[in-house]
């Protein structure tokens, strides 16, 4: 049956080892550096010394100054664009094409909660590294009840790599779309 | 001061399961909010702009994600010390936290395993507040075993 519209269940199937995102990868647009470390340091009060202290970071097992390991996923955000960001629905950047989760959107999943966020750190990185990010779907749940009404759950998984291929980190990130309570099912 | 100046930092060589680590309280304040959200390069209006929060059915600006994780691995390395290295976070996202609200990051040592110069430390933790668990999650350090001079991460 070739022409029939594929399902809801084989469309799901089809977007696992897609790209989430519009850019198949995004790059990092300054290398990692030390003003946005000390930003983050002062934001997070985080005071421990190989972020921001060169002489005592020198003499610790890092050998000198890194990045804090959870700013891993700061360095490839997008550079907003500030004007319209409210009308966009807060999306810091004009979105190009219709995102793929649209398609649970359609089908009744117009609710959105995000539940996860893992983080593993293969190394620490210094400042100039320069940081990629490949972010594509891993998996998409059948339909399950939870508290907050019927809704599936996808996971994304985001490979962070360096200047040289190397692979620095991983994240899963899970939310939940879900049907919000009261709507017909 | 908290031991992320290596003072009062646990001993690799005692570290065991049940240990505790040491409590970190956060006041949440909307300045904190801001400030977390711009500092991980979040411009979502709703960690920002009360007004849109509020349009979104929310009481008021809230936490971002990328500000949770932050505020987890300052919690685990001002007990850990500077030579700690995370190497695995995960969290699971409770409860909202806003303006007004009060944070407490508490947490144990759930595995150790001492192998080739490194101990690695397994723990388990949460951040309550006022309206129930905000975050809860578990992590893996690794520091130097006593004595012993571990590969430099990164490698220089």
């Amino acid at each position: 049956m070739p022409d029939r519209e594929p399902s809801l269940e084989e469309q799901l199937a089809a977007l696992v080892g897609q790209p989430v995102g519009s850019r198949p990868v995004s790059v990092a647009p300054d290398p990692v550096n030390v003003p946005m470390i000390r930003h983050w340091a002062a934001a997070f009060e985080d005071a421990n010394p190989i972020y921001t202290d060169e002489a005592v970071a020198g003499g610790t097992r890092f050998g000198g100054l890194v990045a804090p390991p959870l700013m891993l996923q700061t360095w490839t955000m997008p550079t907003p664009v500030i004007t319209g960001i409210a009308e966009r629905g807060g999306s810091p950047v004009e979105v190009e094409g219709e995102a793929p989760l649209s398609l649970l959107d359609r089908a009744g999943y117009t609710a959105t909660l995000a539940t996860n966020s893992e983080f593993e750190i293969d190394r620490y990185l210094r400042p100039g590294d320069v940081v990629t990010a490949a972010t594509v779907f891993e998996s998409i749940s059948e339909e399950k009840e939870t508290r907050m009404g019927r809704g599936r759950f996808v996971t994304w998984v985001t490979t962070y790599t360096d200047q040289d291929g190397g692979v620095v980190g991983r994240q899963r990130f899970r939310i939940l779309k879900f049907r919000p309570s009261g709507a017909a099912s | 001061m908290s031991a992320a100046d290596g003072r009062g930092a646990p001993d690799p060589g005692s570290i065991a399961v049940g240990d505790p680590i040491t409590p970190l309280v956060v006041d949440v304040t909307a300045t904190r909010i801001v400030a977390g959200a711009i500092a991980t390069r979040d411009f979502m209006p709703a960690h920002h702009d009360r007004d849109f929060a509020q349009a979104q059915g929310a009481p008021d600006i809230f936490m971002n994600i990328l500000s949770d994780t932050a505020y987890c691995s300052r919690f685990l390395t001002d007990w850990a010390g500077p030579e700690a290295m995370v190497t695995r976070l995960a969290i699971r996202l409770g409860v909202p936290v806003f303006p007004g609200h009060t944070l407490t990051y508490r947490g144990e040592v759930t595995g150790v395993h001492r192998q080739d110069g490194t101990v690695t430390m397994e723990i388990g933790f949460r951040a309550a507040g006022e309206i129930g668990d905000h975050v809860t999650g578990t992590a893996e350090l690794r520091l130097p075993a006593p004595g012993s001079s571990p590969p430099v991460n990164p490698p220089g």
